[in-house]
């Protein structure tokens, strides 16, 4: 276990350092400049000079990288140039909203997705398993912000029913989850589905029924469990994709939530705040990843030979 | 039992209403980005402006009327050189309790010249000394300065305690409005001063911004209530709100310039024929129409008639729509495959739109047009700081005086990216500061004229600032310039 972790530490730091260095040599690629975009098209030389020495832009960008990298090593994470704030502030405000966010979103479509996915499998030619496949087809085929923006037509604008954004207590939050977990329960309705679909065919629950088994048992013990690791690596990618970036649903209804703050970034060139973003969001699909790989080993006995 | 589970719901429900925080004489406006610092000498941020004017006054401060009017100058005098100014200041408090005194007015206006410490100084540079008088402050001016006044209503020259620091975060100022909390990425909170020198109490005790990026959004949030108040609404998303029982949308013109950017220095575009041909090629109409819904006004040059006093009304005959000749012109100076890229700032739908049906007039006179567009930071770097490009279209924000408006077009001007050069209009431009009166007002009439004839560029309109807000809301005043006047503001 000991060496188990040793390894996974030492990749997690290099794929953090390369993360943050691709990430820095984007935006040097990127054309546009902080100073410039903050003083528009009303600033004088002398303003972009002086703004440009304010905020250290006049250094290498070699020297500014590697005085980034020391300072977040030692815990610091600079002072973003848009705001004016410390990133860590910024990002410990925002991040808290994303991850409720994600988790919810991904969490409701997978208790979505089990019942309907398992339902479709076992009785396919069945009217309701017909209808629920093709509401799977249409949930995968629409595009997030127009269903976004539909829900707030209808639910808030016409009916009042919800807020249509904000923060402002925890009903505030059912319109953005409901607009991420659809298009996401239709993917894990079908992974659900085809997992289930095979394991039936499989000798072990052919031995099960043979057995005598009631076929509730033989459902979710044999056939379901079996078919479950497609679904739970497809979970976790749906929710390392929200982790980094719920860009367009916190446009839609108004969230500041991390992928704001991360295009905020990005189009005003504000290196401290894009790289402090990116290295928690790496930090966070790392430690994912690894949780996704402890369950499996959990859940599958096959997997626990260290 | 299912009643039970029923009541229960709705209790919870009922719960969660309440608990969240009463919207009671508090209103919503909502803008789409953030300000970017409150401290005056180094905030530049059109968004800092539209706050801060509630927050912060200087000597004088605008009106809806595009003049400048007394603020914490009760009234002032100039000597008869036009060179020295004394203003008399009124009594007044800052936010934090400390009452005005002189010296805050001298320090606030020489921290704002000093070019060490103030991104803008540049605009105060004329000034030659302030000095501390009983009551009053007097500003000695290195020469006469016809736009002087109006410079010192902006936000860059408004007074704060001179003990006051980290204004940036935490504004002290003397306006109706103090800054009680911002959130980043969410809102700020302002809360109604009792003390202004006015005597008068705002009627919202709270104003708050919030900040939502995405214009349909900020819609449906002002349809679902959420909002009061858009002060600024994308032309685009303008049929989403009319017709509405509950909105009302008031219009006026946004005194900011909207002009197809020719590169004066560039092959084919030093050709004056040339520049006049791509005039003479647009359908200012149909661009009013197609782009920005028939609203906003047709401009000729460089100033819009949202300055009526300064406003040249005679040059709509210089160039106008004249496809026949714009041909005859593009074969006279050898130009007839004429070929280009039009570049289009991709953060305004407005420039895009009025940008891609010109090209297609211009298409219809044989030039073949290649469109590209591009991000704001990009824009920024290639077309206004590197002065790389060859057609792009662009909208240049208004200001109080002509002078500020005009000077771009001077040829040594850092912010003349057209690289337009004219040396009678230079001449102009710099005795418009020394003249007065109707001498002034017919200098920058000329200074219009000649960017008209020489094609600085192809002016298309002055769009309209469309405010939409909840019909209860009375009160809405528009200014020329980038502000949102709050404490006029009632039901």
């Amino acid at each position: 276990m000991g060496r188990y972790l040793g390894q996974k530490s030492i990749s997690f730091i290099l794929t953090a350092l390369v993360v943050s260095l691709v990430t820095f040599l984007i935006l040097q690629v990127l054309p546009g400049d902080p100073a410039r975009l903050i003083l528009g098209t009303e600033g004088s030389p002398q303003a972009y000079a002086r703004l440009r020495e304010e905020l250290r832009l006049d250094q290498p960008a070699g020297e500014r990288y590697l005085q980034w990298l020391f300072a977040f090593g030692y815990g610091r994470w600079g002072t973003s140039l848009r705001y004016g704030l410390g990133v860590r502030e910024l990002v410990g405000q925002a991040l808290p909203l994303t991850l409720t966010i994600a988790v919810l979103a991904v969490g409701s479509a997978l208790a979505a997705a089990i019942p309907a996915g398992i339902y479709i499998a076992v009785r396919p030619g069945n009217w309701g398993a017909k209808g629920l496949s093709f509401l799977v087809q249409i949930g995968m085929a629409l595009p997030q912000f127009w269903v976004g923006i539909l829900l707030i037509q209808f639910l808030a604008v016409r009916h009042r029913l919800l807020p249509a954004g904000g923060r402002e207590g925890p009903l505030a939050f059912v319109l953005p989850v409901l607009t991420l977990a659809l298009p996401r329960a239709a993917v894990l309705t079908r992974q659900v589905r085809a997992g289930t679909k095979e394991a039936l065919t499989q000798d072990y629950v052919r031995t099960a029924r043979a057995k005598g088994l009631p076929e509730r048992v033989v459902l979710f013990k044999h056939a379901f469990l079996n078919g479950v690791f497609g679904v739970l690596t497809v979970a976790g990618i749906q929710l390392a994709q929200l982790f980094a970036g719920t860009i367009v649903v916190e446009q839609v209804f108004g969230l500041p939530g991390l992928g704001q703050l991360l295009l905020a970034g990005v189009f005003q060139r504000d290196l401290p705040l894009v790289q402090g973003i990116v290295m928690v969001v790496a930090v966070l699909i790392l430690l994912l990843n690894w949780i996704h790989d402890l369950l499996l080993a959990l859940l599958d006995p096959r997997l626990r030979y260290d | 039992m299912r009643k039970i589970i029923g009541i229960s719901i709705n209790l919870v429900l009922a719960l969660l209403i309440f608990c969240s925080p009463g919207l009671a004489q508090a209103l919503h406006i909502a803008v789409p980005t953030d300000p970017d610092s409150f401290d005056p000498s180094q905030t530049v941020a059109a968004a800092t402006g539209e706050i801060a004017f509630n927050i912060y006054e200087g000597l004088v401060k605008a009106t809806p009327e595009g003049k400048v009017e007394g603020a914490l100058a009760a009234h002032w005098d100039l000597d008869q050189s036009g060179t020295v100014y004394t203003f008399y200041l009124r009594e007044a408090v800052f936010h934090d309790g400390s009452p005005l005194t002189v010296f805050d007015v001298v320090n606030a206006l020489d921290r704002a010249r000093d070019p060490e410490i103030a991104v803008r100084a540049g605009e105060l540079e004329v000034i030659e000394e302030i000095t501390a008088l009983d009551g009053a402050v007097r500003i000695q001016l290195k020469e006469p300065h016809g736009a002087f006044l109006y410079a010192l209503a902006e936000v860059f020259a408004v007074i704060y305690p001179a003990q006051a620091r980290d204004l940036a975060r935490n504004p002290v100022g003397t306006g109706p409005y103090s800054l009680r909390e911002w959130h980043p990425n969410q809102q700020l909170v302002l809360e109604s001063f009792q003390e202004h020198w006015s005597g008068r109490k705002p009627y919202y005790q709270q104003v708050v911004f919030q900040i939502i990026p995405d214009e349909n959004s900020m819609v449906l949030n002002l349809k679902a209530g959420r909002v009061d108040l858009i002060p600024r609404l994308e032309i685009s998303t303008l049929h989403q709100v009319e017709g509405d029982q509950n909105l009302q949308v008031l219009a006026a013109p946004m005194n900011l310039v909207q002009l197809f950017a020719l590169n004066n220095k560039r092959a084919p575009f030093d050709d004056l024929r040339v520049r006049k041909a791509l005039a003479l090629a647009v359908n200012k109409e149909e661009v009013l129409l197609g782009a920005a819904w028939g609203q906003g006004q047709i401009l000729h040059s460089g100033l819009s008639p949202a300055m009526p006093q300064f406003y040249n009304p005679d040059l709509g005959s210089v160039n106008p729509y004249d496809p026949q000749k714009a041909r005859a012109l593009l074969r006279e100076a050898g130009q007839e495959n004429l070929k280009f890229t039009l570049v289009l700032p991709a953060n305004y739908p407005l420039h895009i739109a009025a940008g891609e049906l010109v090209a297609e007039q211009w298409k219809a006179v044989g030039i073949k047009v290649n469109l590209e567009i591009v991000e704001w930071g990009t824009w920024l770097e290639k077309v206004y700081n590197q002065r790389d490009y060859e057609v792009s279209v662009i909208g240049l924000a208004g200001r109080l005086d002509p002078h500020a408006i005009l000077a771009r077009y001077q040829s040594d001007n850092s912010r003349n990216f057209f690289n337009f050069a004219n040396a009678e209009y230079d001449r102009l431009i710099a005795a418009g500061l020394q003249a007065a009166g109707e001498e002034r007002i017919q200098i920058y009439k000329k200074a219009q004229q000649i960017l008209a004839e020489e094609v600085a560029g192809i002016f298309i309109m002055d769009p309209p600032q469309l405010s939409v807000m909840s019909k209860e809301i009375k009160g809405w005043k528009h200014y020329p310039v980038y502000v949102v006047d709050a404490a006029s503001l009632y039901e």
